[in-house]
């Protein structure tokens, strides 16, 4: 195979360096490193959409007229904001893991995967942060378009979506994908939990070999392409949606 | 002590509200209402089994807070030493030492602290050896230099931001005043920055401190750390869902007050 000569001349060159990649030709540690990859991918892409939707959820508690729904979304996005995503990881993983499996012992076993945990916990622990300037997108909406959109007779519910939403959104975009580039980086504790994301797989294969400035180095790269391509797509959806005469 | 006020003192609360009127003195109520249980159980014998021993290990997990807010106040203090002066180096008027602070910047920014955190851990000798003694270099201090990295780039980004927000024609009205360069940076410009400094600094300090609970997992005995070690050696289901809900409760009561005081200043700031 052509492609395996290229790594292994690759290899060879670098060691030059004094970098020791040597596991890239171990069939085994390369493919659990490439699966390692995959899996830190799929988190991110489950957790960006999973951590926005939570966000408008929480955002339109936070901004409702309710005072029973706004006071506790009020009080949940505080805890969210202000407790460690690893302490929050291990009260969902470890404690209400383990009493859901408690529950479901007859019927057929807990389904929620320590992979699922981790997209939960990330998605809501954004969410809240989401949720925060969502609301101050939401609260920036001047009252005089919201007036003139009650008064052609758009509803509560359209007023939300068609209105104060995209509005909000357009405000609060900045921020948003500052949160996303935290959620990109936050997906490493995954390998705390032992799911099997590219820190975990580098961990794994370092107590193996004693490579770990090489990998500590590709995690690295690996992290900067991915924050990268968020705040690209950030940077062109802000010139894409941009309204002349609103926003910051 | 701090779960039990919070988990006891909700449920209470309404019970009493008649008499003592909690919305005048909520935080009176909350700890008489904390007290009158503590002391029923006490007298009565019927603690909790879960509370009880979540009384013994506290001195534990306190010695395990003390851990993390020691690394916490030594990453920021470190992180914004070499912050400021890589902050200084980024409005430089040169053009290399201008490329390589953004690198460093973005590089340290764009990193994930638990990454980090592996890497200062596994790089960095056990111990080190200076000319002919030998110095152990224990986890918790790796620890800190983990995360004074990321700490150090933020912090040359909001000096760098708040040089940048005071207006250049404060330089030249300056400058038109017959001050000197470097007085104008001490008296005029520096103040301001400070202040405006000050908000997102804290801000900083608050997400650092959460991220020392990263700490424990190369091997530091902190909070979370002892938190597990009492999980495990208690084995009972509701210790455990005490224990972790207890952390929790440490690292809010810690850095809710930080966050709250944050928003009081900035709110102060934008009046003026």
């Amino acid at each position: 195979m052509s492609d395996g000569g290229l790594v292994a001349q690759a290899v060879v060159a670098v060691k030059t360096l004094g970098l020791n990649y040597a596991f890239l030709l171990n069939l085994g540690e390369r493919q659990a490193f490439l699966h390692g990859l995959v899996v830190t991918l799929e988190l991110c892409l489950l957790t960006i959409p999973a951590s926005l939707a939570a966000g408008v959820a929480m955002a339109a508690a936070l901004t409702s007229r309710h005072q029973w729904l706004a006071l506790p979304a009020r009080a949940f996005v505080e805890v969210t904001r202000n407790t460690p995503t690893l302490v929050q990881l291990y009260c969902a993983f470890l404690v209400l893991n383990m009493l859901i499996t408690r529950q479901l012992e007859g019927v057929g076993g807990n389904p929620l995967t320590p992979f699922a945990w981790v997209v939960i916990v990330v998605a809501i622990h954004k969410g809240a942060f989401h949720a925060e300037a969502l609301r101050a997108g939401i609260e920036a909406v001047p009252q005089v378009t919201l007036e003139a959109a009650r008064s052609l007779g758009f509803s509560q519910r359209q007023l939300l979506w068609r209105m104060e939403l995209p509005l909000a959104v357009r405000f609060a975009l900045p921020s948003l994908v500052n949160n996303l580039v935290d959620l990109v980086k936050m997906t490493a504790v995954a390998s705390a939990i032992a799911v099997g994301d590219v820190t975990y797989e580098s961990i794994m294969i370092w107590t193996q070999r004693d490579n770990v400035l090489e990998l500590l180095l590709l995690i690295l790269l690996y992290f900067g392409l991915l924050t990268w391509l968020v705040s690209l797509a950030g940077r062109w959806l802000e010139a894409r949606w941009r309204m002349p005469g609103y926003g910051q | 002590m701090a779960n039990e006020v919070t988990v006891n003192a909700l449920p209470m609360r309404a019970a009493f509200g008649t008499r003592l009127d909690p919305r005048r003195h909520p935080w009176w109520t909350a700890l008489a209402t904390v007290v009158l249980i503590v002391g029923t159980w006490i007298a009565t014998g019927t603690t909790p089994v879960a509370l009880e021993l979540l009384w013994q290990w506290t001195p534990a997990l306190l010695r395990g807070l003390l851990t993390n807010i020691e690394i916490s106040m030594l990453a920021m203090a470190l992180g914004t030493l070499v912050g400021l002066v890589v902050g200084a180096l980024s409005l430089s008027p040169l053009r290399l030492p201008r490329v390589l602070t953004r690198w460093y910047v973005q590089f340290f920014r764009n990193a994930p602290v638990l990454v980090l955190i592996y890497f200062t851990t596994y790089v960095f000798p056990f111990e080190l050896h200076l000319v002919k003694w030998t110095v152990p270099f224990p986890d918790w201090i790796k620890v800190v230099l983990g995360l004074a990295l990321p700490t150090s780039a933020v912090v040359a980004e909001i000096f760098r931001g708040a040089i940048q927000s005071i207006p250049s024609a404060q330089w030249e009205a300056a400058q038109s005043l017959a001050f000197r360069r470097t007085e104008i940076f001490r008296l005029i410009v520096l103040p301001q920055c400070l202040r405006r400094m000050l908000p997102p600094w804290m801000n900083l300090y608050a997400s650092i401190t959460m991220s020392t609970a990263l700490a424990s997992l190369v091997g530091a005995h902190d909070v979370v750390d002892t938190a597990q070690i009492a999980s495990n050696t208690v084995a009972r289901t509701d210790f455990t869902v005490l224990v972790y809900f207890t952390l929790l409760g440490v690292f809010f009561a810690y850095c809710y007050p930080i966050a709250r005081a944050t928003r009081a200043l900035e709110r102060r700031h934008a009046r003026h």
